[in-house]
């Protein structure tokens, strides 16, 4: 399994942490793992946590915003990794008290 | 209408099933689902060129999530890598990597929890990826793409 190094992490959460204040208030948070997607490929997987009103009222063009501010930021195919994103909404998360999400 | 649009209208339909408190089961019926209209629009259109009416569904069956995965890939690389790609074929693409992954896990991991936004979202990832295959499929380039998803790793021209 790919294990980035300390370096590649601090870019990570860097880029993270840059598109959560660009995106504020629409972006609350972003968390991430890293593992292998279905195929067996070395993956990223974000898990962006988003304010109910832009969920509710901007959905497709608040996630295409995360996606490409993330990928603009982080060259995911030299660090050998693949991006896939799933968001959910804050009362959402109040209901489904997942602590990946939290 | 065409099956991978009465799949799509299908997903929807089950994203909303519960207004107030939606079920697991209808939010993972629902992303399975858009994966599939997707899946067999592309299908549909590559063995649409065989001449043989009666032969078709045989060749449908011979196609694999993970060569159409690595053949999405290939795209995706060639667009990172400066080569000329239609935006929408990359849109296609794109999303078809990412819809194979949710299905993925909507279908076996049982661990995971799904909510209504991030159904949604997925569900717009099927739309917009058959909305650009839509706009290109008579293209060139599209039609190449379709015969790579059948003969993968053809050499490059």
């Amino acid at each position: 399994m790919y294990l980035p190094s300390a370096a590649a992490k601090q870019e990570i959460n860097a880029a993270v942490s840059e598109v959560v204040r660009l995106l504020d208030p629409d972006v609350v948070h972003i968390r991430y793992d890293i593992g292998r997607d279905w195929s067996g490929d070395q993956a990223i997987f974000f898990r962006v946590l988003l304010s109910d009103e832009a969920s509710r009222t901007r959905l497709r063009d608040v996630t295409t915003q995360v996606v490409w501010r993330l990928a603009e930021r982080l060259d995911f195919p030299s660090m050998g990794l693949f991006p896939y994103h799933n968001f959910r909404n804050v009362s959402e998360q109040d209901v489904l008290r997942e602590e990946a999400w939290a | 209408m065409p099956f991978p649009d009465d799949l799509l209208d299908q997903a929807y339909d089950l994203a909303h099933k519960e207004p107030t408190d939606p079920k697991q089961a209808s939010l993972r019926r629902a992303v399975s689902t858009a994966y599939y209209a997707l899946f067999h629009l592309l299908i549909d259109e590559a063995v649409s060129k065989w001449a043989v009416e009666r032969q078709r569904s045989i060749l449908a069956r011979t196609f694999e999530h993970g060569k159409m995965k690595a053949i999405c890939d290939d795209v995706l690389k060639t667009v990172k890598s400066g080569g000329s790609v239609l935006p929408e074929l990359n849109t296609v693409a794109h999303n078809f990597i990412q819809l194979q992954q949710h299905r993925h896990a909507a279908d076996y991991d049982n661990s995971r929890q799904w909510s209504r936004t991030d159904v949604l979202n997925v569900l717009a990832l099927a739309t917009d990826a058959i909305t650009a295959w839509r706009a290109i499929r008579m293209q060139d380039a599209a039609q190449d793409y379709l015969l790579q998803l059948f003969l993968p790793r053809l050499p490059k021209q």
